[in-house]
């Protein structure tokens, strides 16, 4: 019992500092570009070999699943590019490129925050005059928005990329033939809905990440703790919002 | 029998952090080495527990060199040495009881001969410690965050007690308490070490507290021992380094006695 | 190239961790006790994220197998992705964010705060003490939640398939063996035994090795979930081609008896 009214306040908690955030949004001064560039560098590139790398490996195994499915079932692989290519743009693209992401970016804002918490820098910046939220919350909101982007494109490629090469190496098709399944099975909504997605899921990242930052309370141990559930629960949050929007988007795709 | 340092060189990279240091602890006494900050004097003691072996020379307990002692040998000298940390280092997941009683369960003692002790041999070695440390039965099943940073470390030093140690060392004693605190931490290591008749190592840069408590005083400085000698001895020691520590603690402390005189004809 | 050198630090100390275990006597208290742990405190995540996974994959193979025509193919298609793939992947990655960054926080603080010189000072083997039973736990525990997770799963995926796909449990149960059989889930149960080792060692070792202060902790910590998600994402791609490399062995000899 104790615990659910624990996740309630949190999950309040979170609300608020989302709503604190998006009320700061028509305020020219909160877009500090300098900072913001500064995180797309520090969160994107940071990110960007580990979710390359991941992603080219899911795409393989991935494409060897399919194809082992598709002769389990119907002992005719001809269906593999448009199989595949239908599933990377509609999740794998977007939900491992995300998870991959609470763990680099959502992890380092947690220990970063909770560490000036427990240092009482946010404490000295208040007494500065400056809004923590807006120095700190809002640059990390908008460049985690913002990288995402780029982030959901370069998964998208290189699950695809490593798919094609598996199609065409392994089980012989050309990467002809793959494009044209693939121009047959997605299309432009397609990519749209992933980037929506992969929007959602981004701005969800910092916002959990700096709620428990912020609550983060007694040295070394609350740093460490307060990392460990934020990431469990970006994760979860991902996943429950992931079933929320594919159901929503297959109504109209 | 004594702790010994012999030509000891220790590296980190680059950087040499001591430099052909040789020194003997006397035997029931307390050996203050103090220094600036980060001038290697902690690790003096992680060598002494073989927590760090030194690049070259030899470190001598009770004649054997530690940098050859492994796993057994080694786990004896570290039960002749009891450490007492800067932080208070109890274990948050156990109670107080718990944390005291560490070092006298069977897991701490590797070597087949020791005997084991029986639940209530150790309640009462426990308790013993505790009254050294001038705390009370009643706190034992509390946890180390129940209780203030004060209370955290004298209960780390008496579980250091716990084992019987032969040394005493300790690291950065004093460090971040108040005035108050620290006197209290002073003179527990001051009676402990008359006591128990245990030789206490304390690495610090109080010069105050030195000169209160210490037989021996040494001062490191860019790798190397700059001044050595009785508190006397240091108080007519004519290097600038030494000069300067005495000139500020006598501006703070100016009519503080030198306790260790009073005391000392001890038998 | 870090990536590389840390994989090296971890093979020494999970080397290590092992030959500690087998060479001392054995207490296996601590090492049920953290199972014990470890298991109540990512169950509720695993229910959670296995119900929802479950229910994705429905979502997105209805659409696909709807344009074939091949919806009775859905319940056998579906187990088998999970049992085979996301299963065990999903789990681990949850047990790599819960218990894999719980490990690294907690022995991380040990450490800055000197806990861990202060209980090896007293005698104590510190990787005996603290890691073995940690390290076990996590390993013996990843199983345990894999086959909590796959029913899970399963179970959401069929409540999600008849919900919005109108596929009853029957239709549902009756094309799964068309994919799976037992050493699929061996497949499951093996995989999901090296990632739990993967999230075991590299939470454990980068806890134990963690330095200065708060700081450190949380460097620990996300060092942990990233490394974990990153060598069990390869480590997927190896074993895939293993087991697949295996079954083929497994399975040739019955399979010339059978179809002839």
């Amino acid at each position: 019992m104790n615990q659910v009214f624990e996740s309630l306040k949190t999950g309040q908690e979170a609300l608020c500092l989302l709503f604190q955030v998006l009320r700061r949004i028509p305020d020219r001064k909160s877009w500090r570009w300098s900072d913001i560039f500064h995180f797309i560098v520090q969160m994107g590139m940071e990110s960007l070999p580990i979710i390359a790398l991941s992603t080219a490996f899911a795409g393989i195994v991935l494409t060897h699943q399919v194809a082992w499915h598709m002769n389990q079932a119907l002992h005719d692989i001809s269906m593999v590019p448009g199989f595949t290519g239908q599933f990377i743009l509609r999740e794998l693209g977007i939900a491992i490129p995300a998870l991959l992401f609470v763990s680099k970016s959502g992890a380092a804002i947690t220990a970063e925050v909770g560490t000036m918490k427990v240092t009482e820098q946010i404490d000295a910046l208040r007494l500065l005059g400056i809004d923590p939220i807006h120095y700190l919350v809002f640059p990390r909101f908008i460049a985690s928005i913002l990288s995402s982007v780029s982030l959901t494109l370069v998964a998208i490629f290189m699950t695809l990329a490593c798919s094609i090469g598996v199609s065409v190496f392994r089980y012989h098709f050309s990467w002809i033939e793959f494009l044209n399944a693939l121009r047959h099975f997605v299309g432009p909504l397609d990519l749209l809905c992933a980037m929506v997605k992969g929007m959602v899921f981004s701005s969800v990242i910092p916002i959990i990440s700096c709620t428990y930052g912020f609550r983060c309370q007694g040295g070394a141990e609350g740093v460490g703790n307060a990392t460990t559930q934020s990431v469990v629960t970006s994760s979860l949050v991902i996943i429950g919002l992931d079933f929320l929007l594919t159901s929503f988007f297959l109504q109209w795709l | 029998m004594s702790i010994c340092f012999q030509k000891v060189t220790q590296t980190f990279g680059s950087k040499i952090v001591l430099k052909e240091v040789s020194f003997e602890v006397p035997k029931g006494k307390i050996l203050f080495i103090l220094g600036k900050s980060g001038v290697g004097k902690s690790v003096t003691l992680k060598l002494i527990v073989g927590m760090l072996k030194a690049s070259s020379g030899q470190v001598l307990v009770d004649g054997q060199d530690v940098m050859q002692l492994q796993d057994e040998g080694l786990a004896q000298v570290r039960r002749k040495c009891g450490m007492v940390f800067q932080y208070p280092a109890l274990l948050d997941s156990l109670t107080l009881y718990e944390n005291l009683s560490f070092g006298l369960r069977p897991f701490c003692t590797p070597n087949p001969g020791t005997i084991l002790m029986s639940e209530a041999e150790i309640r009462k070695t426990v308790l013993e410690k505790l009254s050294l440390v001038h705390l009370g039965p009643e706190i034992l099943e509390l946890f180390p965050h129940q209780i203030s940073y004060g209370m955290q470390k004298r209960i780390s030093l008496a579980r250091t007690l716990a084992p019987e140690p032969h040394y005493l060392l300790f690291d950065e004693p004093t460090t971040g308490l108040d005035p108050i605190t620290t006197q209290a931490v002073n003179d527990l290591i001051f009676d402990l070490s008359r006591k128990l008749k245990v030789t206490s190592i304390v690495v610090s840069h109080d010069m105050a507290c030195a000169l209160q408590i210490a037989d021996q005083i040494l001062v490191l400085d860019e790798a190397q021992i700059i001044a050595q000698g009785t508190v006397d001895e240091i108080k007519q020691s004519s290097v600038p380094l030494v000069q300067e520590f005495l000139k500020e603690t006598l501006a703070l402390f100016p009519l503080e006695e030198n306790r260790s005189s009073t005391h000392d004809p001890s038998p | 190239m870090t990536l590389l050198h840390e994989l090296g630090a971890i093979w020494l100390f999970s080397l290590q961790v092992f030959r500690t275990f087998l060479t001392t006597k054995g207490n296996f208290q601590p090492i049920l006790a953290q199972i014990a742990s470890i298991s109540l405190r990512t169950l509720p995540t695993v229910i959670f994220s296995g119900i929802f996974v479950g229910g994705i994959l429905v979502l997105q193979l209805n659409l696909i197998l709807s344009k074939y025509d091949a919806q009775s193919l859905l319940g056998g298609l579906n187990t088998s992705t999970i049992i085979r793939q996301v299963g065990p992947l999903i789990i681990s990655f949850l047990l790599a964010g819960k218990i894999g960054a719980f490990t690294a926080a907690e022995l991380g603080t040990m450490r800055v705060t000197e806990q861990i010189d202060a209980i090896e000072c007293l005698g104590t083997h510190p990787i005996q003490y603290l890691i073995v039973p940690r390290f076990l736990g996590i390993m013996v525990s990843s199983l345990f939640l894999l086959l909590i997770g796959l029913t899970f799963s399963i179970v959401g995926a069929m409540g999600i398939a008849k919900q919005s796909c109108g596929i009853n449990f029957l239709q549902f149960m009756g094309s799964i063996p068309k994919f799976t059989d037992f050493w699929t889930l061996t497949q499951a149960i093996i995989q999901s035994l090296i990632y739990g080792t993967i999230v075991a060692a590299v939470s454990c070792h980068q806890g134990f090795t963690a330095k200065g202060g708060a700081r450190g902790v949380g460097q620990a910590v996300t060092r942990a979930a990233v490394y974990t998600n990153f060598y069990i994402v390869l480590a997927n791609w190896i074993t895939n081609h293993f087991l697949n490399f295996f079954e083929q062995i497994v399975k040739s000899g019955y399979l010339y008896e059978s179809s002839f």
